[in-house]
């Protein structure tokens, strides 16, 4: 197999293996080494590796700024002037022993950040190849193996893991994109097989709510908006999306069977909406016949009256609001909760559907939480930014809890990032794709003719007061007057925000 | 302000006799001069108050420096400016100064007067400042409710799988093949921190049995154990002493509240019934077993989460005290919600929320 390999990333491995000379990959060393001697020319438009000062990287702590700070410079066309420069001039491969000894040098020096800048490098590079204006699937694979090398999802530092998981999505995009078709890969679950167990999935959500807000700020923002909504009503009705394990709803019936003064506890019905075959996902907690009987349970055991509906999607996961039952009287709320960590994947088209068969039926109320996409608009390096921030912001609480946090990344996160880099890549590039559907649902919302609601200052209090529970890293920041977002650092993660027709 | 004050005894064919001395001041003939706050007066003072910094920052010395009025003295001021401040505290009760002084009248009737108009609102703004305060606080405490509304329910769905697999493994006759094929290195996970969840407890229920109170007493204390690693850590994460959780921004109550996450709920709560669950860190893991639950199986299952030997590093420390805290707040803490159930054990009414409702549910 002839493979087209740069000069440029004939050096980034040659660069790797001064780093790996303690470790044992001979077997791909050979391999690689008979690589470089190949020399087809630069097929790789920018120059590599595509860090300015290799001096900057040495002593920068964070690599998020690092990121942040390359991202600057623009696009990928970095200048070069670090001493390896002149041999990528001179385009001559097989300079690979006189560069490892330049860097030798400089390499000792930095460390784990430097590893984790190249590990980015690589993955930038990876990503390129395989979607890049310069497709090369061979050279995506080479990359991606190297990576694989170097990284692994159960060791190492966060940049690492995260790199790992990256790795992974990136090779089930290579694997998949071989003709299989796109929505197949956006799956509940990464390429390989993720038969969850059980008990790993329920550890990994405990822990995933004990260790961050995620999952907390959107429910509690949803329901404090939902609870000032009805609170006059008699009764309420909500419809959900996604229901998954019913958690969301336990605060709510606690909220509502506990009102002290005024009109005593309304009538709480929820219908959770249903996909038929594999629609529960891999990573599914329980069946939605499971969730209803412990929210029936649980509201019983509260004194709150209930009811428990279910309302199944059509086979291509449309909604027809027909087919849900209404009462007369009720204050109909619609819930759509997207993109937490541990949910799983759900179509943007059915997504559509929903929300606007939703408008249909007028609802009082309509609860949106989904993910944020970055100032960079949702690619590659966006999305590698969001989930650094993530597992960024589970360390820094839980620093010393790294098997607890590695469960959480391997049974949510890894999935996630599959399934964000499959739509980063696949979405928008099928002829016939709405791009609307590829962009936030607020806007989506917004243009279509959903109102705003203001989110009350108890809302926006309780998302303070949440954060407070955990590192001081989350902040809540108000995005619009109807939306609040959760965000790690300077980064915002998860927004809620609140809708009507 | 003034004109809010409950009107004294006296009323105007009572008002004693004013002169207006040289100085422009008005004193009252009775035996005791006293002086009468005019509106003009009062302006100048709100104005020379201003001026200080506000009333809690003015002193009656540079207020009569400020005000520069003859015949001033201290004692007026004092006494003036204290009613002052009380004025600007709708809630507080001043009543019995405003009997006093006929001052207080005065004011009362020159309800336009811009020195009450200024009063009014900066009353109204008190108010406001007042009663978002109120709203925060009642926030703070639905909040707690609901995480704790949002734990039981975790209860639910994890007593219900603890079961299923109880059942499994008891089908399958071994548990350690069950372990096997769950993929031991993620109970390892859990063993690393002496079970954070239920279950590692699931080695228990062989050696405990099925019996629902048990499953229900490792289901709970789990909850924590792990990420206390069963050390002194048991410091209900005070937030505010970890270095992780920067500079302590949990307002008033959230450390407390923190501190009186009460055992009952869950036996990892640490423990002790008293506030200070800070000391004797190590007894708690004990002992707080022996509290909750009567029965001797009661210290062999704290004797099963006592994997580890309590850590002094203050690195691991912090950094499980942060996750207590934020973990507290999970659970239920009956002391604090309006559950005056069973304090002990309301996990044993599997989580029931009000008084005296004893179904589990799930």
């Amino acid at each position: 197999m002839s493979l087209v390999i740069s000069s440029s990333i004939a050096i980034a491995m040659a660069m790797d293996d001064t780093l790996e000379l303690d470790y044992s990959v001979h077997s791909n060393n050979t391999t690689t080494t008979a690589e470089y001697d190949h020399d087809y020319g630069c097929n790789w438009q920018y120059s590599w590796p595509p860090v300015d000062d290799w001096e900057a990287v040495a002593g920068c702590d964070d690599f998020r700024d690092l990121i942040e700070s390359m991202m600057d410079d623009g696009e990928l066309n970095f200048n070069l002037q670090h001493p390896c420069e002149q041999v990528v001039e001179e385009g001559n491969s097989s300079n690979s022993d006189m560069t490892a000894d330049t860097m030798v040098v400089d390499e000792e020096t930095k460390g784990d950040d430097s590893k984790g800048v190249k590990l980015v490098h690589l993955l930038m590079a990876a990503a390129e190849a395989l979607t890049g204006a310069n497709k090369s699937r061979d050279l995506a694979r080479v990359i991606l193996v190297r990576l694989k090398e170097m990284v692994s999802p159960t060791d190492g530092t966060n940049m690492e893991r995260l790199a790992a998981y990256f790795t992974e999505a990136l090779y089930g995009l290579l694997e998949g994109a071989g003709g299989v078709q796109p929505k197949h890969l956006i799956s509940n679950g990464p390429h390989r097989d993720e038969r969850h167990h059980h008990t790993d999935l329920l550890a990994a959500f405990q822990l995933l709510q004990d260790m961050s807000p995620y999952v907390k700020f959107g429910h509690f923002t949803a329901n404090q908006a939902v609870l000032e909504a009805v609170a006059q009503d008699r009764r309420v009705h909500i419809v959900d999306f996604d229901i998954m394990e019913g958690i969301q709803w336990a605060s709510l019936m606690q909220a509502l069977a506990s009102k002290k003064d005024g009109p005593p506890a309304p009538h709480l019905r929820i219908t959770a909406i249903t996909r038929g075959g594999s629609g529960s996902g891999r990573r599914s907690i329980g069946t939605i016949q499971e969730t209803g009987r412990r929210l029936t349970a649980f509201a019983a055991s509260i004194g709150q009256p209930f009811s428990f509906y279910q309302c199944r999607l059509d086979k291509d996961e449309t909604f027809r609001p027909s087919a849900l039952k209404l009462v007369r009287g009720e204050a109909l709320v619609v819930n759509c909760i997207l993109h937490l960590p541990h949910f799983n994947h759900r179509a943007p088209q059915s997504v559509a559907s929903f929300l606007s068969g939703a408008k249909t039926l007028n609802p009082r109320i309509v609860t949106l939480v989904e993910e944020e996409v970055g100032p960079i608009g949702g690619g590659f390096m966006d999305t590698l930014h969001h989930y650094s921030a993530v597992f960024d912001s589970l360390e820094a609480d839980f620093p010393m809890h790294s098997r607890a946090r590695a469960l959480v990344e391997r049974v949510f996160l890894g999935p996630r990032i599959s399934t964000s880099l499959a739509r980063v890549y696949l979405a928008g590039g099928r002829d016939g794709d709405d791009e609307s559907l590829n962009g936030p649902w607020g806007e989506w919302l917004a243009a279509g003719g959903f109102r705003p609601i203001p989110i009350s200052f108890a809302n926006h209090c309780q998302a303070k007061l949440l954060l407070g529970l955990f590192n001081d890293g989350y902040r809540v920041e108000e995005l619009a007057n109807n939306k609040i977002a959760l965000g790690w650092k300077s980064r915002r993660l998860l927004s809620a925000s609140v809708w009507s027709t | 302000m003034f004109q809010h004050k409950k009107p004294s005894t006296m009323n105007s064919h009572d008002r004693p006799m004013c002169v207006q001395g040289d100085s422009g001041l008005v004193l009252t003939t009775d035996p005791k001069p006293r002086l009468r706050w005019t509106v003009e007066l009062h302006e100048r003072f709100v104005d020379a108050v201003t001026q200080l910094g506000g009333p809690d920052k003015a002193t009656p010395k540079t207020i009569m420096r400020v005000m520069g009025v003859k015949g001033l003295t201290l004692y007026h001021l004092k006494s003036h400016l204290q009613k002052f401040r009380l004025g600007k505290q709708p809630h507080k009760e001043f009543n019995d100064h405003s009997i006093k002084d006929a001052s207080s009248l005065e004011l009362q009737r020159n309800t336009a007067s811009s020195s009450n108009i200024m009063a009014r609102s900066m009353n109204e703004m008190q108010m406001e400042v007042q009663r978002r305060l109120h709203e925060q606080l009642e926030v703070q405490r639905h909040l707690q409710l609901r995480i704790e509304a949002q734990g039981k329910y975790m209860q639910s769905i994890l007593e219900k799988a603890c079961q299923t697999l109880a059942g499994e493994s008891m089908a399958s006759g071994s548990y350690k093949a069950n372990i096997g094929s769950q993929g031991l290195p993620d109970m390892g996970v859990m063993k690393d921190f002496g079970s954070p969840l239920n279950f590692p407890s699931f080695q228990d229920l062989n050696i405990f049995g099925g019996d629902q109170l048990d499953l229900q007493h490792n289901m709970e204390r789990p909850q924590l154990d792990g990420f206390m690693q069963n050390n002194d850590n048991i410091c209900l994460g005070k937030k505010r002493t970890s270095p992780y959780s920067g500079s302590g921004k949990s307002p008033l109550i959230w450390s407390d509240d923190l501190r009186l996450q009460d055992l009952g709920t869950t036996p990892s709560c640490l423990g002790p019934q008293d506030h200070d669950p800070f000391k004797s860190a190590d007894q708690i893991q004990i002992s707080r077993p022996s509290m909750d639950r009567s029965g001797a199986d009661i210290d062999s299952i704290s004797d099963i989460y006592e994997t580890k030997p309590p850590l002094q590093g203050g690195g691991d420390s912090m950094g499980e005290k942060k996750f207590e805290a934020s973990v507290k707040l999970e659970k239920p803490s009956p002391r604090r919600a309006p559950l005056p159930t069973d304090r002990m054990n309301p996990m044993i009414n599997a989580g029931a929320m009000p008084q005296g409702r004893n179904s589990p549910f799930g």
